[in-house]
């Protein structure tokens, strides 16, 4: 696991076993995600996989009913930002999700969807 | 900091914004038809040869027309060959960042006379190939295959800041009423009717009378895009260009009696995807960058007459009329139900209709706010004019706020 790069590639395989893996920071300590080779905080390079739970709280939604091509046929279709436990955010796809019963601060929890050949990760309301 | 030479703005110019008159047209001749626009508007007379420079704002013909390489396109086209010319893309921003990065060209003393402009030609594309385009603004790997649009990604800020401030949608439908009021008076402008006019037009085809605007504006003839977003809360698609000319102060005279000085500049950025900002209901970019330019001006946002401000979306004005100080955080909403943004209010936001009326081509947006600028400091905005204007400001930002642009205009 340690020999893989901190890249997009990795993000993606690691997404496909079912882990959510960021990277922490040995300088200054800090969490982020996805994987990259620069702390995005201190700019420091002095990085180690960190795996993250996976539980979270919504700290945005949105309902897209104009979609993108690749989306078209899920459309209407639920897209939030979910600040993990662990610290860093993510945009991601809410499953069940509608104007009626999201809300900002509710609690969510990692999905690993399998579609076709790909995973993808997705949330779902506790 | 200071700029270490003078610049000012000589003339400016624009096409109208629209989505059907253009059809026609490539972004060449939109960015011809700007530009003999803006030489008109010189008072003692412009020659194209006086150009030493071109800067061109434009996000992606790539896209929207299979044309890269797009600067020696417009200089060629212009008859500026052998000058340099150079485009800038930082999406919606290109061509604010471009007026400033023409403000720097002279202001190192390299050149005397430049010209800035920005065109983007959209409406060749569908709308659904368009939202697949202006997503390209995003991270691609991260948020649009999410399935995020911008319309998406403004609504993800819109929740936040409900959630955080008690703002609401009734909030952004003010907005779009006051900016649709504002087009109307514009003839540059994209739409150019007001929200109440249009109701009676759509509901007499559909048999329904709408006693207000927001009895319509709560129709189904208002469909969500991106919940809470409707359609009113969503800038158009729009064909167009804007092209200003810049001088070094001392050889402004020389064409004008009333050159209009930019009196500083600010521009930062931000991370790519909204999710990597410790809070969603701001845009620090746009604080970085007004900071910049109300130091360098050595103003406060008080001093501030009219302001052009990037309304993609609705909520993008209530942010914006925050972080650029002119209001409290949380109370931009608040403001604009006051009336306080209107034409005739203490702090006319978007004169012009903004971009939510007046439209917005992307690349061409920052160099309309200059324009908007140019006319509203000169006294020539017509029907949209803000009276008694010494300061005004140019707010542009690309993306989701991961590129913002400001200038500051002096009378």
């Amino acid at each position: 696991m340690s020999e893989r790069e901190f890249s997009v590639k990795s993000f993606h395989d690691f997404i496909s076993e079912g882990k959510i893996m960021g990277v922490k920071c040995k300088s200054c300590g800090t969490t982020s995600l996805p994987p990259r080779p620069i702390c995005p905080k201190c700019g420091a390079r002095n990085l180690e996989w960190a795996e993250l739970a996976g539980e979270g709280t919504i700290q945005a939604y949105t309902v897209i009913n104009v979609p993108l091509t690749h989306m078209k046929d899920k459309s209407p279709y639920a897209v939030g930002i979910i600040k993990l436990d662990d610290g860093p955010s993510i945009s991601c796809p809410i499953i069940d999700g509608s104007d009626q019963n999201l809300t900002v601060g509710a609690r969510v929890r990692a999905e690993f969807v399998q579609e076709g050949e790909r995973t993808t990760l997705h949330f779902k309301r506790n | 900091m200071k700029l270490s030479r003078s610049v000012s703005v000589i003339g400016a110019g624009m096409t109208r914004f629209h989505h059907r008159i253009h059809i026609d047209k490539t972004s060449r001749e939109l960015f011809v038809e700007a530009t003999l626009d803006a030489a008109e508007s010189v008072d003692n007379g412009f020659e194209l040869g006086d150009v030493e420079a071109l800067f061109v704002g434009n996000f992606s013909s790539d896209a929207f027309e299979h044309q890269a390489h797009t600067a020696p396109l417009m200089a060629d086209w212009l008859g500026l060959r052998p000058r340099a010319a150079t485009r800038i893309e930082d999406a919606c921003a290109s061509s604010g960042i471009a007026i400033n990065m023409g403000v720097l060209a002279i202001a190192s003393g390299l050149y005397d006379v430049v010209m800035v402009g920005g065109v983007e030609k959209m409406r060749n594309l569908t709308t659904e190939e368009v939202t697949d385009t202006l997503a390209m603004a995003s991270d691609d790997i991260y948020e649009a295959a999410t399935g995020l649009t911008f319309p998406g990604l403004y609504a993800l800020m819109a929740t936040a800041h409900f959630a955080k401030y008690g703002s609401n949608w009734e909030q952004l439908a003010a907005i779009a009423i006051k900016n649709h009021r504002n087009g109307a008076l514009n003839p540059k402008a994209h739409f150019q009717s007001e929200i109440m006019d249009n109701a009676k037009r759509l509901g007499e085809r559909r048999g329904v009378t709408f006693e207000n605007e927001m009895e319509f504006l709560e129709s189904n003839l208002n469909p969500v895009i991106a919940y809470p977003l409707r359609l009113y809360d969503c800038c158009p698609i729009s064909d167009g260009a804007a092209v200003v000319i810049l001088a070094a102060s001392e050889v402004a005279k020389k064409f004008t009696d009333t050159p209009v000085p930019i009196v500083s500049i600010g521009q930062a950025s931000d991370a790519l995807s909204l999710h990597d900002r410790d809070d969603l209901t701001t845009l620090y970019a746009t604080r970085m960058a007004a900071d910049q330019a109300y130091q360098m001006a050595g103003i406060t946002p008080d001093d501030i007459d009219v302001a052009d401000v990037h309304d993609c979306f609705t909520i993008a004005e209530i942010l914006a009329t925050e972080d650029l100080g002119f209001f409290p955080k949380g109370e931009g909403g608040r403001a604009a139900e006051e009336g306080r943004t209107a034409l005739d209010g203490d702090k006319p936001i978007n004169p012009d209709g903004g971009l939510k009326a007046k439209g917005h081509p992307v690349g061409a947006t920052g160099a309309a706010m200059a324009y908007e600028m140019f006319k509203q400091l000169r006294g020539e905005a017509g029907d949209h004019q803000v009276e008694g204007v010494r300061f005004g400001l140019a707010h542009n930002v690309g993306g989701s706020g991961a590129s913002v642009a400001v200038q500051i205009f002096r009378r």
